[in-house]
Parts: structure tokens; sequence; C-alpha cells
């Protein structure tokens, strides 16, 4: 099926619902490996007992970013099966995701938008722990192209 | 010079060099960061993609990745989370311990594959002061061996005091 028609069938409000993620001491040691990332406010519990200017943590935090690699794949697991491109992410981290969370991305269908050369669909973020508060919140973007951007020649 | 990416030849450290390292205060917007280019591997992006939780087989399985329009394998998007710290060095500032993530956005032209040749160009845009906090804001560019942009990014962090 063309990505035309696959981007016809995509209908505003459609949620596209991650899987969810636990944090643990493991799930931090790998994503600091893969993203060499070795801050200690990642792994070091006395450290995190520190103020921190104005703030305070209540024990060792998720890499930001973990969050980030979860929305991306939500996003990339639902587009590569219908030809769309992943464009764009913006993200805000709006509280620490601790040690036994467990995060859910959700990124909702909010625009389709058809332009000279392209075919566009932006979705709100949203990620909750596991008490329904929202740990992250963004907007990301796909392309539905007639070309695929950097297809191999 | 080429050099191959690989995670685990990185100090994992960060406490060491921190004297070495640009405060909030030093940080001079515009200026650029030291960098220099790496090559990605086909082992390092299923590596990176494992390790950060993503099991979309586009980033191990050629044969699979070979049926999509990506035409083979590819590194994930947010390979820019890695390249970040690949390119730079110990000496770079957002190695500094208690460097707080707020937020990133993210702009991607095409993937990386393996055996590009990775270079990072990064530098702080901004950086001001919000209830007492120190922010700076880092805007960085990925391109290929080409010179084809790969993606593109900014975000803030708060600064150590």
């Amino acid at each position: 099926m063309s990505t035309h028609a696959e981007f016809d069938k995509i209908t505003g409000g459609e949620e596209v619902l991650g899987r969810p993620f636990t944090v643990t001491r493991e799930t931090i040691a790998d994503f600091a490996l893969g993203s060499l990332d070795f801050n200690p406010l990642h792994f070091d519990d006395d450290y995190m007992k520190e103020q921190f200017g104005k703030t305070t943590f209540h024990g060792v935090i998720m890499h930001g970013m973990q969050n980030f690699a979860m929305i991306t794949r939500t996003l990339t697991d639902w587009l590569v099966p219908r030809g769309g491109y992943h464009r764009r992410l913006e993200t805000r981290w709006l509280t620490p995701v601790y040690l036994g969370d467990t995060i859910t991305p959700v990124a909702t269908v909010k625009r389709k938008l058809e332009t000279n050369g392209s075919r566009w669909i932006v979705f709100d973020i949203n990620v909750t722990n596991q008490k329904g508060v929202s740990v992250a919140t963004g907007e990301a973007m796909a392309e539905f192209a007639d070309v695929f951007p950097g297809a191999p020649a | 010079m080429m050099s191959v990416l690989k995670l685990e030849e990185y100090e994992n450290d960060f406490w060491k060099d921190v004297d070495n390292r640009m405060s909030w205060d030093q940080i001079i917007p515009g200026d650029l960061r030291n960098t220099k280019p790496i090559t990605l591997t086909k082992e390092v992006i299923s590596q990176f993609a494992k390790l950060i939780g993503d099991d979309n087989p586009l980033y191990y399985d050629e044969e699979y990745a070979k049926s999509t329009p990506y035409g083979g394998i590819v590194a994930p998007p947010n390979i820019h989370i890695v390249l970040m710290f690949a390119c730079t060095d110990v000496s770079d500032w957002m190695r500094s311990p208690g460097t707080i993530n707020c937020g990133q956005n993210w702009y991607y032209n095409i993937p990386a594959r393996p055996g590009d040749t990775i270079t990072m160009r990064g530098s702080a845009l901004d950086k001001f002061i919000k209830k007492e906090r120190l922010f700076a804001v880092h805007e960085n560019v990925f391109t290929n061996q080409h010179g084809q942009v790969i993606c593109t990014g900014r975000g803030q962090t708060i600064r150590p005091v």
C-alpha cells in the first residue's frame, strides 16, 4: 500500500499507545552505557542526598533521554510499517522518574496536513507514570513522503 | 582521523577531569565545543538500540530492514543521544556531574547508516538565570561523510552550581 493510502487511513484523535517501561538499576546502567551518559544523578545514592541549587531529589533518577527513547520507539514502531518517517520530536521533562516507576508514552494524532511537497502528521506526546502523572510532554511530527528520506540509491 | 565508535572504550567516571570542564560562568554562547568524528558500525548500532530499550528489528535484522523503505539497517533516529558524548571529549561541559536535562527538540533529516562517519558541530546558543537556576541552551548538528545533515537539535540543561 502506498504511503499516500496509509496517510489517508489515519484519523485525527487516533492514539498510538506505547509499551510500558519500568526503571531499574539495570535499565539505568544499560542506558548509561548505550548513551555514554555516566552522570552520577543516575547511580550515586549518596550524591542524590545533596541539594542541587534549588532542586532536591529523593534518590537516583532515570536519564531524561530514556523518556525520549521510549517516545521514539512508540512512534517508529507505528510509523515504519506504514511507510511514515519520524521527522521531529520536541520534549519537556516535567518531573523526575525514579527507580521502580513505570512510564508509558502515548502519541495522539493532533493534525493532518498536506503541503505542496508532502503529507504530515503532528502528534501530541504524553508520558505518564504508574500514578497517571505526566512525567514528560511534547510534540512529534511524521512525514508520509512519496520519496523516502535518505533511501539508498 | 577516523575512529570507530566502541562504547566500552569511553571513561565512565564523570568525576575525573571535573576541574577541566567549563562552569556555567565560563561557557561562551557561540563558541564551538571540541569534537571529533566517529564511525558507526552495525555492531554499535544494534548495541545502542538494545541498551536504550528499542527492540525494533530495523536496527539489527538486515533481512527485515531490506524489506522496509529504509532498504537496510539504519541507526535509530535518536542515535544523537550517544553521538553527543561519543564525539566530545572528557573535558566537555555536558559531562559535568549534576547536569540536569530539561528537554530536547530534534529534527531528523536522513538516517545514519552502518559505515557512516559522523561529525558533530555543537555550541551553547544562550545562557540565562531563572528562579536562581543556571541554564544553558545548546545546539548540535550531526552530518555524515558526504556532508549531508543527519539531524539537528537543541536542548536546555540546568548547570551545576
